[in-house]
């Protein structure tokens, strides 16, 4: 039996008019993704916006949020970003998490949440993911944060060129990472929009004079750098001391140096041109893997997935994993980390010490997750 | 049963809707991947996910945008005569040279691949003008077809610009350098081999009527073949060639633009051509292919959606070590036929990171030869195809017939690469 599209004037409509419907759907959709997540952040953080770094960036949508708290005694400023990919969520949920809950005794803490901010409005094409995902706090209210793409969002940034050339090493890479945050370091003045984010970072870490200065991220767990802290030279020694101390306190991690022919990344540039000492942070999330099944809310979430479980009995992963990943305990590791990180400045050089109380600990985060943490909205 | 259930059913459910529709009720491809889509959304309770059928085509929104263009300016060449008196100038000097031609026109066939890494621009540029050429001089129809989308392919492989190598790359943050001479390794004797399979007899054999070659020579040649006459193509080259060659010095207008301004300085020099006529015509050329990675993408999108993604490729995985290989042969090139591209992301990025420990460089290399392959791999088949369209053969199976050897061949070569890549290594650095 063949079917045989007719074409008169009647089929034209009745397509156009199914065509605008489907349109309007879907942009109404994609439309949600422009409401910004609500933060709460805690007693003494200021609120600024990154262009105060930098002009280039003023009113334009890479224009993203810092907030600083400056504790009662002087010490170091450390300077966390969370956000270069909205599609790692436990990356931009533990820079909210010590905004909401950090209380500064000694140096400066300055958080930038959503650093690629673009990126938070859009999913990858193909990718399947959610548009956000919720806790629910101890008062039984829900919070809920976008989980966004990898990229910048086409309609700040397009096209993209077929070959992206990073533009202080010549280095080729696939057109579309000219779109990607941590391939856009140390940024440009006058580039494309992330690259000019890149530059708003890079003046924000230079003219605060940040001693140390982190980038979290999320990796699939079939990616060898993953549960790793990847190190500059210049913050080798710092990120040893707290790799040690992670182990001895059961949390195994891995520790890599920042190749040298890798060009763009935050650990790399940012130690190059920069004084400060990056540090670049990855744990294990399944819900951006290639290996994963079903895609959706409780896969982020919770990291539960078969085919993953599959893959760890094959021996392919990085991880260790039995049956899920759950987020609290990835920004568990995080937060460990960090904590570890601001204790271990102090051995270094005792006046750059930072200390922060009010984060809830590894044990705590892993068993009960991210929720009890959050402050209600009012 | 665990790792068949349900993502299984889900994955039989989707592709028998696509078989179902366009062989039985021969809906267009297009309109056959939608509704699978639609099923598998269906089957897996997700509904009518309009909002992830929309997503899912944006993966190939600059494509889309790249084959239109691309057709536009195949058309305007072949509209103002530059085409035909190309092909004449060329049989006029080279008939009697059948195998510096063969390679010759091999090489041609690649170049645009090789500068733009897409085996599109590769079949409509050069795989359009060496077409009527091969043809005129005694080469079977389909085998030029099968010759040009394998040099199209060839040529989206070779270096400078391999973008699957890249998408494979930048999977394990392995940067696009040092690339070049296991690529070349990768394509060369692959061309060298399907020159001489599929064009290289054809051109040995005498024309037989050679008074009416000569006739249809001077019909061909009714455009003088001037300097002038080559504009549309020189403005193309130096658009496309400087910004992948200068990156630095020359601005990149996106390839969907530099076809156009290619396109629009055809004004400028021979017959005459109706824009309107002519854009018509290629687009409605271009609307079947164009429809069909709409489909595809919303296809992937509720794959992953489902879990019918993570089921194909850890299944591959999974595979014990000896068959990884021929998994990897098979799995990449039928993952193909939703895109090279898509199958060196989905694929090539587990793949390599399996094989982790031999030389990432040349297995990057093999595996984005052997996802290349996906671009003759129906419904998509973007080489195939389109090369199919330029000799004007409409059942692109027929051409897919001739390509079945050097795709073979392709997949022995990159997996022999993949085998011997320590060995290799060895030798090159």
């Amino acid at each position: 039996m063949a079917w045989k599209p007719g074409g008169n004037v009647q089929t034209a409509l009745f397509l156009i008019a199914a065509v605008a419907i489907v349109a309007f759907g879907a942009a109404r959709s994609f439309v949600s993704m422009w409401e910004m997540d609500t933060i709460v952040p805690a007693p003494g953080f200021e609120k600024h916006m990154l262009s105060e770094w930098f002009e280039g960036i003023k009113d334009t949508p890479a224009d993203t949020p810092v907030y600083i708290q400056e504790g009662s005694e002087p010490g170091g400023t450390v300077f966390v970003m969370g956000g270069t990919h909205p599609n790692e969520p436990a990356s931009s949920l533990t820079a909210v998490l010590f905004l909401e809950r950090a209380k500064v005794h000694k140096g400066r803490l300055i958080i930038v949440p959503f650093a690629n901010i673009m990126a938070f409005t859009h999913n990858s094409p193909q990718e399947a993911h959610p548009q956000r995902i919720s806790f629910t706090l101890p008062d039984g209210s829900l919070r809920s944060f976008r989980y966004g793409s990898r990229a910048t969002n086409p309609i700040y940034q397009w096209p993209d060129p077929d070959v992206y050339i990073h533009p202080q090493s010549g280095q080729e890479l696939a057109g579309s990472e000219r779109s990607n945050l941590n391939r856009a370091h140390p940024g440009t003045p006058d580039g494309a929009l992330t690259q000019r984010l890149a530059y708003a970072l890079r003046q924000l870490v230079m003219a605060e004079k940040v001693d140390l200065a982190f980038d979290l991220h999320e990796a699939s767990p079939e990616y060898p750098v993953v549960n790793a802290i990847v190190a500059h030279e210049k913050s080798m020694e710092l990120a040893a001391m707290v790799a040690m101390e992670l182990e001895i306190s059961d949390i195994p991690i891995r520790l890599e140096p920042s190749p040298k022919n890798l060009r763009g990344l935050t650990h790399r540039e940012w130690g190059d041109y920069t004084d400060t000492m990056p540090i670049l942070m990855e744990t294990g999330n399944p819900s951006q893997g290639r290996l994963r099944g079903r895609t959706d809310e409780d896969l982020v979430l919770t990291g539960a997935d078969k085919y993953y479980a599959w893959a760890a009995d094959l021996g392919l992963l990085f991880i260790p994993y039995e049956t899920d990943q759950p987020i609290g305990l990835r920004i568990a590791r995080h937060t460990s980390a960090l904590m570890s990180f601001f204790d271990s400045l102090a051995f270094l050089d005792p006046s750059k010490e930072v200390v922060v109380s009010g984060i809830p600990a590894f044990g705590e985060l892993a068993e009960n997750g991210l929720g009890p943490y959050l402050s209600p909205l009012d | 049963m665990n790792w068949f259930w349900p993502e299984g059913l889900f994955a039989f459910l989707m592709v028998a809707t696509f078989v179902f529709g366009a062989f039985s009720f021969k809906l267009p491809i297009a309109v056959a991947m939608s509704l699978a889509a639609v099923v598998g959304g269906l089957a897996a309770g997700e509904g009518l996910p309009v909002r992830h059928l929309v997503e899912g085509t944006f993966g190939y929104l600059d494509t889309i945008l790249i084959i239109a263009t691309a057709m536009i300016f195949m058309k305007v060449i072949e509209r103002i005569g530059l085409l035909e008196a190309m092909a004449a100038w060329l049989i006029r000097k080279f008939k009697s040279s059948p195998l510096l031609l063969s390679l010759g026109i091999m090489l041609l066939i690649m170049i645009p691949g090789m500068i733009t890494g897409s085996s599109t621009a590769a079949v409509l540029t050069t795989g359009a003008l060496v077409a009527p050429v091969l043809m005129k001089l005694g080469v079977q129809i389909h085998k030029t077809a099968a010759a040009i989308a394998m040099g199209a392919i060839y040529g989206m492989i070779a270096p400078p610009i391999n973008l699957p190598a890249m998408i494979i790359g930048g999977g394990i943050d392995m940067p696009y350098v040092g690339f070049g001479v296991p690529l070349l390794i990768c394509t060369i004797p692959l061309a060298v081999v399907t020159a001489l399979l599929l064009i290289y007899p054809g051109l040995r054999n005498k024309v037989r009527d050679e008074g009416a070659l000569e006739g249809e020579l001077r019909r061909m040649e009714r455009v003088p073949i001037t300097l002038r006459l080559f504009l549309p193509v020189a403005v193309l080259v130096v658009l496309l060639g400087g910004s992948s060659l200068f990156p630095s010095v020359f601005p990149s207008l996106g390839m969907p633009l530099e076809f156009l301004i290619a396109s629009a300085s055809a004004f400028l020099t021979g017959s005459r051509w109706k824009p309107v006529d002519t854009v018509t015509e290629a687009i409605d050329n271009a609307l079947p292919v164009m429809g069909i990675l709409m489909g595809v993408g919303m296809f992937i999108q509720v794959m992953t959606l489902t879990g019918v993604r993570g089921f194909v490729v850890v299944s591959a995985l999974a595979l014990p070590a000896w068959l990884l290989y021929v998994g990897i042969a098979t799995s990449m090139p039928l993952f193909g036929a939703v895109s090279a591209f898509g199958s060196a992301s989905v694929l090539g990025v587990p793949f390599l990171l399996a094989l982790l420990g031999k030389n990432e460089i040349l297995v990057g290399s093999a595996l984005s030869l052997i996802a290349g392959l996906g671009d003759l791999m129906p419904p998509t088949a973007l080489a195939g195809i389109f090369a199919a369209q330029v000799v004007g053969e409409e059942n692109y199976f027929k051409v897919l017939r001739y390509c079945v050897t050097p795709a073979v061949l392709t997949a022995l070569w990159g997996i022999a690469i993949i085998l011997g890549a320590g060995y290799i290594a060895g030798v090159l650095y």
